[in-house]
């Protein structure tokens, strides 16, 4: 389970006198349950990756606590990093190195012993159907072939949490079904905490039972899909987020520019 | 770390018989260490054409420097003990002729255009130039002119030029002694004092102007060893994306540094020590008995380049990386590595630039430090052991600088 609770992210941008403070997440709270995937839901732009990565103890929140199963990540990172498996935006692999190798590695370094890391990625292989990639180099990998290896030595050490953000990045429909297949697995049949960060409605729509809305760096709805649908009183999700999603400005001016540049083209 | 793993066992208690409890974050820094190393090692070794270009020219060194010194000392020798000199108009002096033929040298004549095969340094000896009135003056006891004709961009010619002058000189002596021999005057009286010439230089320290390039080349193979493993391990795997996913593992930032730092170093070390050994092999291809005098590396010499390249390759591998892990890209990287590639090779040409030979500084400073301790090895002077200690310690206290840089920007670098 992920408990974050009042989350807060200030970066600086610029030097000097052009320096300006930019609010990346500002007070966002979420509970993410074991045994559900959790959707979070934003515009590019909304603070995803930045809440992510705070989680995945990469970055130091400025405000705000995030408990993994208990453990508080500011204090305890590397106790809450054993127990989350991250898939970040950043999927490189090691190019000389099979993919068996590249999954070990991640495993060797979480403690485990190389005959049970080993073990564990022979089960993960089965359960992403990447049996004919595990002796390969990962050199030349395609991008779904990437993300599975990715996921699977995300996954080495069973973490009971999982963390994607953006996971269906450039794959195509095949890769990004196969994955779907995968994280439903991994949540009916094992009782993962799963924590999905996209952009795009109709992967959420089809997987989260949760949704978490994010805009300019705050919580603005949470719910299922059914419920965030009653809430804005739309029958169509994507208009649903857009509503929820976007102030009444922002909607007129995207409005607008559609307009000109139609105008233009005409 | 303790905390954490207990912190872990009490909520596995509530997730039930989960891996997570099992796995935990057991294992200690080196264990995690040992990790990393294991795989940056077998990761740079599976770079092959990169691994195969910088060894075999680490290993090629060697042999490919001795035989280049003995090409040049067998031209000098060849020269030396051909005892030939080129007259142009010998026939205009056969007083001169009959002392040269005394003193065993062959009477060579110029061949024609000998002024611009001098200038173009095609023509390897200096030319006398004898004029046509030569034996008339002589023999009415004026003093005739001749020309020796070399040229100071010719260095061959020009060397052989004192050794031409020195022969002219002693028949000057004869014809002196032979006409106040003639007035009853003593030799003696013309000649206060005999000088004899003795070189002081032992053999040693003529090798070692020989050889004073070897340290600089044995430095630069160590560099270029440690370049390429140093800027992939960090540069290259910010650029692949994958040192964000690799900072997700509950692993010591240290030994995630020392790991990669562990395998950088070893990279250069193997190359360290296979260029020091390549001119053992070397000396055996080249049969040259001056080259062997000259140049005198054996396994005693090849030891102690070892020992003082070591502490440098550890610290040149973690500034290399400390350089590295700043830049987005390999190709940023290279760009800035340059800077420590300019201070390596332009650093030993401080002592070059000193005249007053080395300076109690130098032995601080890494590179000119051990290009100036490894000189005195091939001079065959023994090294102070606090001298050798110094510099293993200024490169020691550099690693632990460079490394520290590394684990503090290693976040920051992760995530831009």
């Amino acid at each position: 389970m992920i408990d974050i609770s009042q989350l807060s992210k200030r970066f600086s941008q610029g030097r000097g006198r052009k320096a300006r403070v930019v609010q990346a997440v500002d007070e966002v709270s979420f509970t993410a349950a074991d045994g559900c995937i959790t959707g979070l839901l934003g515009p590019n732009g909304a603070g995803k990756t930045t809440t992510l990565r705070m989680v995945a103890a990469l970055l130091p929140p400025d405000g705000g606590h995030i408990r993994v199963d208990g453990i508080d990540v500011a204090t305890q990172p590397q106790a809450a990093l054993a127990r989350m498996g991250v898939l970040s935006d950043a999927r490189g692999l090691s190019p000389r190195l099979t993919a068996r190798e590249n999954i070990v590695y991640y495993g060797r370094l979480h403690g485990m012993t190389r005959a049970a890391a080993n073990a564990r990625c022979d089960s993960l292989a089965a359960m992403l159907d990447m049996w004919p990639l595990l002796e390969r180099r990962a050199e030349g990998f395609s991008q779904g072939e990437r993300m599975k290896t990715a996921l699977a030595r995300a996954l080495i050490h069973d973490p009971p949490n999982i963390i994607l953000d953006e996971p269906t990045n450039g794959l195509d429909v095949l890769a990004t079904r196969a994955l779907r297949q995968a994280l439903r697995v991994l949540r009916d049949e094992h009782g993962k905490c799963i924590v999905f960060s996209s952009h795009i409605m109709q992967e959420v729509e089809r997987l989260c039972d949760q949704v978490v809305v994010v805009s300019h760096g705050r919580t603005v709805a949470r719910g299922t899909v059914p419920e965030l649908l009653a809430r804005t009183g739309q029958a169509d999700f994507e208009e649903a987020f857009v509503d929820l999603a976007f102030t009444r400005q922002e909607r007129g001016a995207a409005l607008a520019n559609a307009g000109a540049v139609a105008g233009v083209a005409r | 770390m303790n905390a954490g793993a207990n912190a872990g066992a009490n909520v596995g208690a509530k997730v039930g018989a989960n891996v997570g409890a099992k796995v935990g974050v057991r294992g200690g820094l080196l264990q995690r260490a040992w990790t990393v190393y294991t795989k940056e090692l077998m990761d740079a070794l599976r770079d092959r054409r990169t691994l195969l270009v910088v060894l075999l020219s680490s290993v090629a060194l060697g042999p490919l420097l001795l035989v280049l010194i003995s090409q040049l000392v067998a031209g000098v020798e060849k020269r030396a003990e051909a005892r030939v000199i080129v007259v142009q108009g010998i026939e205009h002096a056969p007083s001169l002729r009959n002392y040269l033929e005394r003193q065993t040298y062959t009477i060579r004549t110029a061949p024609a255009g000998f002024e611009q095969q001098l200038r173009d340094s095609k023509l390897g000896d200096p030319v006398l130039v004898v004029p046509p009135s030569f034996q008339a003056e002589l023999a009415r006891g004026e003093v005739p002119v001749v020309e020796l004709l070399s040229s100071s961009g010719n260095q061959r010619a020009q060397g052989a030029a004192n050794r031409v002058l020195r022969l002219l000189r002693g028949f000057n002596q004869e014809q002196a002694t032979l006409r106040l021999a003639v007035r009853g005057v003593a030799p003696a009286a013309l000649e206060a004092m005999q000088v004899d010439e003795r070189d002081l230089a032992d053999p040693g320290s003529r090798a070692a102007q020989l050889s004073t390039m070897v340290p600089f080349l044995v430095m630069m193979a160590v560099l270029y060893g440690a370049l390429n493993a140093a800027l992939d391990t960090t540069a290259g795997e910010r650029e692949r994306g994958s040192l964000e996913p690799l900072l997700m593992n509950p692993a010591p930032r240290w030994a995630l540094v020392l790991g990669k730092w562990g395998a950088v170093a070893s990279v250069a070390m193997l190359i360290a020590v296979l260029s020091c050994l390549s001119f053992l092999p070397g000396q055996w291809v080249v049969r040259s008995e001056t080259v062997a005098a000259l140049f005198q590396f054996g396994l005693h010499e090849a030891l102690w380049f070892i020992a003082l390249l070591i502490p440098l390759a550890g610290a040149l591998s973690a500034v290399l990386m400390a350089i590295a892990i700043r830049c987005k890209s390999f190709k940023e990287a290279q760009a800035n590595a340059t800077v420590v590639i300019l201070g390596v090779s332009l650093l030993p040409l401080v002592t070059l630039l000193n005249q007053e030979g080395t300076a109690a500084w130098h032995l601080w400073v890494p590179a000119l430090a051990q290009s100036t301790l490894m000189g005195r090895v091939l001079k065959g002077e023994a090294l102070a052991s606090a001298d050798v200690v110094l510099t293993a310690a200024v490169c020691a206290v550099l690693t632990v600088l460079a490394l520290a840089y590394v684990a503090r920007t290693l976040h920051s670098a992760a995530l831009k």
